[in-house]
């Protein structure tokens, strides 16, 4: 009883469908290989022994045959009269009629494997396929023989919440892959099957029920990604080589050589660990005063020989006429040059009594000195000779004394015996007002790059003038004023002749003594 | 291991040779579902066959019902016999029916129904079905319908490919040998 039930309430979902679908009565459908089922509706509820249905088989030598018929009250007032065979012939023309009464009120000719009514596809599933916008439909084909390989199936689906659902259809395949999905989205989706008609025929089954899933997430596609990756690695490994090879020219501008004067100052850093002063003291200062150096020798100092006569005054003369020490070479040299004249100078010189002759200068010493304005006139026959000894440039510490006593040997013989060439300084000292010991010259203004303070007026610079031999001394006489024209004009001779002042060519050599 | 393949490639390929039928079984369904698609659409033309499509004489076609609770049941061996004589009743019916009918454009379908019935045969011959004889004085052993119109013989002609002759050939052990 209850199968029978059963059964019944499956045929009333299949009655419903058919009646939607079929317009021919009686409705009959086959839900099997095995089986028809018949059914028409009718107002009213009158007994089922009313009708009588009918049915033979065409094309065969069979008789017709009578259907036992059932009813069921439908939706109140009407009333469904079901006809099932007990057995089935396919493939042949079945003729169908139904009787009210005696009253031929349906007849119908079908096909039983044309009227297939199936059920719906079974275990529906969704699954994701792994691939954007795509999910995968399966479901399990009806179980009946010979009917595997004869269906087609309908799949709608549709994002949840949306009733736009879209269908696709698939034959003898109970699987599909569904494309252009939205991803990340929620899918409804049902399956409904049919036989395709080819062989077997029928009425769309119901939908099986309602599958959702979800498809995944929208990701980067993986080629652009690939692509970007290498287009990086690219880009990195071009500004490696860059960097690299210019890798000494970025390291200068970002971390510039700090400047050593190492080049400079030979041994300053290496030998000395920077102490400068330590560098200044050994050995090195020669290059310091090289230039200069070379520029004092260049420029000669002149020579004073002062001439024992001549002098209408005793003036403290200064013992440095004798102080050949200030002969610079160039003057030796000059001498030589000059001829013997100056050696005849300087032989007369000699060959007078020095020793007396030192002792009166040395007494003119240490009188008291004596303003330097008065003029000496200069008589051409008088011969003076005026030592200047010329320290060289510096003004430091060291007597200048020292370096001139080595150039000038012959002359410094003579002052040995009355004392060093310090004793010299010291009498300088006394007549000089500077007490420095140095020996003042007007080099300073005459040498641009001399230091050389004017000294008092004590001090008198003798010119020697020859007698009619050249009158390029005419500016040299000096006037009362001192040193100061005595420097002028000095300056002006001298300046022209620095480095290397030439006397001009004469038999006297005119020096300024200082 | 090299002695063993080569012994064994001789055996198939003298089994091979050994077989009665030279051709390979031929188990696809689409091959028969054409010759059924086209067997339908005779079967349409026929409906609009007006001239020369009532026969003289009333035609043996066989019978085309097929009841699955017997078919099942049934015998391989003389469901093939039944089949390929089936097949022939309805070649010679063809072969009748195209002599009455004056149309060329149904003499065209009628010739190919007549070549896919040959075809056929051809189909069940390489299924190893042992081959069919048909009868020397024209009657067959099993039961058969008499039409008396082409649309009723193109109607069963359709019936018989959709039903029997599918059913067998869907059916055939050849075929089952293959696909296991």
């Amino acid at each position: 009883m209850m199968n029978v039930a059963a059964t019944e309430m499956l045929c009333w979902n299949a009655a419903s469908l058919l009646v939607a679908v079929e317009p021919e009565d009686p409705k009959c459908f086959a839900e099997g290989m095995r089986d028809l089922t018949c059914f028409w509706e009718e107002e009213g509820s009158r007994s089922p022994d009313d009708y009588a249905f009918t049915y033979m088989y065409q094309e065969t030598n069979e008789e017709s045959s009578k259907c036992a018929l059932t009813a069921q009250s439908v939706g109140g007032s009407k009333t469904r009269y079901i006809c099932r065979l007990p057995s089935v012939q396919h493939f042949v023309p079945l003729d169908v009629s139904v009787f009210q009464d005696g009253r031929l009120i349906y007849n119908r000719n079908l096909l039983i494997d044309h009227v297939f009514l199936l059920d719906p596809p079974a275990n529906v599933t969704v699954t994701q396929t792994g691939e954007q916008e795509q999910l995968r439909v399966c479901w399990l084909p009806p179980a009946l023989m010979d009917m595997e390989n004869s269906m087609m199936y309908e799949v709608e689906y549709a994002p949840t919440g949306s009733h736009m659902g879209k269908r696709e259809s698939v034959r003898a395949r109970s699987e599909i892959i569904l494309h252009s999905l939205q991803p990340d989205t929620r899918y409804n989706i049902r399956v409904r099957a049919k036989p395709d008609g080819l062989s077997y025929s029928g009425y769309w089954t119901a939908w099986a029920p309602w599958v959702s899933m979800t498809t995944p997430p929208a990701e980067m596609d993986l080629l652009i990604l690939a692509l970007c990756v290498v287009i990086s690695l690219i880009l990195i490994l071009l500004s490696l080589t860059l960097l690299l090879s210019y890798r000494r020219f970025l390291l200068k501008k970002v971390w510039p050589v700090i400047p050593s004067p190492e080049n400079k100052f030979d041994g300053l850093f290496s030998v000395y660990g920077g102490n400068f002063h330590e560098w200044l003291g050994v050995g090195n200062r020669g290059f310091w005063w090289s230039p200069t150096f070379l520029l004092v020798e260049e420029s000669p100092s002149p020579l004073e020989v002062l001439s024992e006569a001549g002098f209408t005054a005793p003036v403290p003369v200064h013992p440095m006429p004798f102080k050949a020490l200030g002969l610079s070479k160039k003057e030796v040299e000059e001498d030589e040059r000059t001829g013997g004249q100056d050696s005849v100078l300087m032989g007369r010189r000699k060959g007078k009594a020095h020793p007396h002759w030192v002792l009166e200068q040395l007494q003119s010493l240490d009188q008291p000195s004596v303003p330097c304005c008065e003029l000496h006139t200069l008589e051409p026959s008088d011969t003076y000779v005026s030592l200047n000894y010329r320290s060289q440039q510096d003004s430091g510490a060291m007597s200048p004394l020292a370096d001139i006593s080595e150039e000038s040997l012959p002359l410094q013989v003579l002052f040995e015996s009355p004392g060093t060439p310090t004793s010299f300084s010291d009498l300088e000292s006394v007549t000089y007002s500077s007490g420095s010991g140095e020996i003042s010259s007007q080099s300073s203004l005459e040498y641009p790059y001399g230091a050389w303070p004017l000294k008092g007026p004590s001090y008198i610079s003798m010119t020697v003038t020859d007698s009619g031999i050249s009158t390029d001394y005419s500016h040299m006489s000096w006037g009362t004023t001192g040193l100061g024209d005595l420097a002028m004009a000095y300056t002006n001779e001298y300046k022209n002749k620095v480095p290397a002042p030439r006397l001009p060519p004469h038999g006297h050599t005119v020096y300024s003594y200082y | 291991i090299l002695k063993t393949t080569y012994i064994f490639i001789l055996l198939f390929i003298w089994t091979r040779l050994g077989l009665p039928s030279p051709l390979r079984p031929i188990c696809d369904p689409r091959v028969l579902d054409r010759f059924i698609k086209e067997a339908r659409d005779t079967e349409f033309a026929m409906r609009s066959c007006s001239e020369g499509c009532s026969l003289a004489e009333p035609l043996s076609v066989p019978l085309t019902s097929v009841d699955f609770a017997i078919w099942e049941k049934g015998d391989v061996s003389e469901q093939a016999q039944e089949v390929q004589s089936g097949l022939w009743l309805l070649a010679q019916a063809i072969s009748a029916v195209r002599v009455s009918i004056t149309s060329t454009a149904l003499h065209s379908l009628l010739d190919n129904s007549h070549s896919n019935i040959h075809s056929i045969g051809q189909v069940i011959r390489s299924l190893n079905f042992p081959e069919y004889t048909p009868p020397a004085d024209g009657t067959v052993h099993e039961d058969t319908w008499r039409v008396s119109s082409t649309l009723e013989l193109f109607r069963v002609h359709t019936n018989f490919l959709r039903g029997k002759v599918r059913l067998l050939l869907s059916h055939a052990p050849a075929c089952r040998r293959d696909s296991t």
